[in-house]
């Protein structure tokens, strides 16, 4: 049960990262009016994503030997072999971009500029476009692992 | 400060930001391709996977407080710092996706 809690939560926190970088996407086009929202807003998609990170890090490390023995042994095994791979490392370039965001929103200096604002923008692509990734790999494990146990 | 130079934290961080998204591949290739190092990074802190976030965590803000003391926001700018971003998450993206590519038996799938 604590590893499925485990799972849950890294799931959605790292679902939470990505609604939130896309409120921030949303605010930076209308950065006049929203300079203190994506202050904030920024720092939530920094904090999600550390959570998301540490949370589905002690998963990872605690709990999924036992799932990836199952996938590799079914008829999906390239659900572990190739995006579990890709994700576990791809993650840590979207924590750095996540990490980076408030930085980046705090100290660039006024988001009325075309260029800090593309600059913001763009980190928040990246990361809404790596997490929407993340969310997509990992549906695909965990059906690795149901098809790994033949239901 | 012009609009077309940068604050020196954004600009240091932007950069600490570009060299360790090259270096997540960088150590991905190093790890996979050799076991002596795959094994370093095991004994280090459990796991490779730990040590490999570890370093890339630790290295991000060295070089992050590093470069914010080098000025180099006078040199680069926000479009610029966009461009390499960008460009750097792409290499670093293909880089670690190809690598695993062979792994990615879609043959399986269609028979299943």
């Amino acid at each position: 049960m604590l590893n499925q809690g485990f799972m849950m939560s890294h799931v959605l926190f790292g679902i939470l990262g990505i609604l939130f970088a896309v409120a921030l996407f949303v605010d930076v086009l209308n950065a006049e009016k929203n300079s203190g929202r994506i202050k904030k807003l920024s720092l939530a998609v920094a904090a999600l994503m550390i959570v998301a990170f540490l949370v589905g890090g002690y998963w990872y490390v605690v709990y999924y030997g036992a799932d990836r023995d199952i996938i590799k042994a079914g008829k999906w095994p390239w659900a572990h072999n190739y995006f579990m791979e890709v994700k576990e490392h791809v993650f840590f370039v979207m924590l750095l971009l996540s990490v980076y965001l408030p930085i980046a929103v705090h100290k660039i200096g006024a988001l009325t500029d075309k260029k800090n604002r593309n600059l913001i923008l763009a980190i928040s692509a990246l990361i809404i476009l790596i997490g929407l990734f993340m969310e997509g790999a990992g549906g695909i494990i965990s059906r690795g692992v149901t098809i790994g146990l033949g239901r | 400060m012009t609009n077309s130079q940068m604050e020196k934290y954004s600009a240091g961080f932007g950069l600490s930001l570009i060299v360790t998204t090259l270096l997540n591949a960088v150590i991905l290739l190093a790890k996979e391709l050799n076991a002596s190092i795959m094994s370093a990074m095991k004994s280090a802190m459990g796991h490779h996977w730990t040590t490999h976030g570890v370093i890339l965590i630790i290295v991000f803000f060295v070089l992050g407080f590093i470069f914010s003391g080098m000025k180099l926001g006078t040199k680069i700018d926000s479009q610029k710092m966009t461009k390499y971003i960008i460009w750097a998450v792409i290499i670093s993206g293909i880089i670690t996706a190809g690598f695993f590519l062979p792994n990615l038996q879609v043959a399986s799938a269609i028979k299943y």
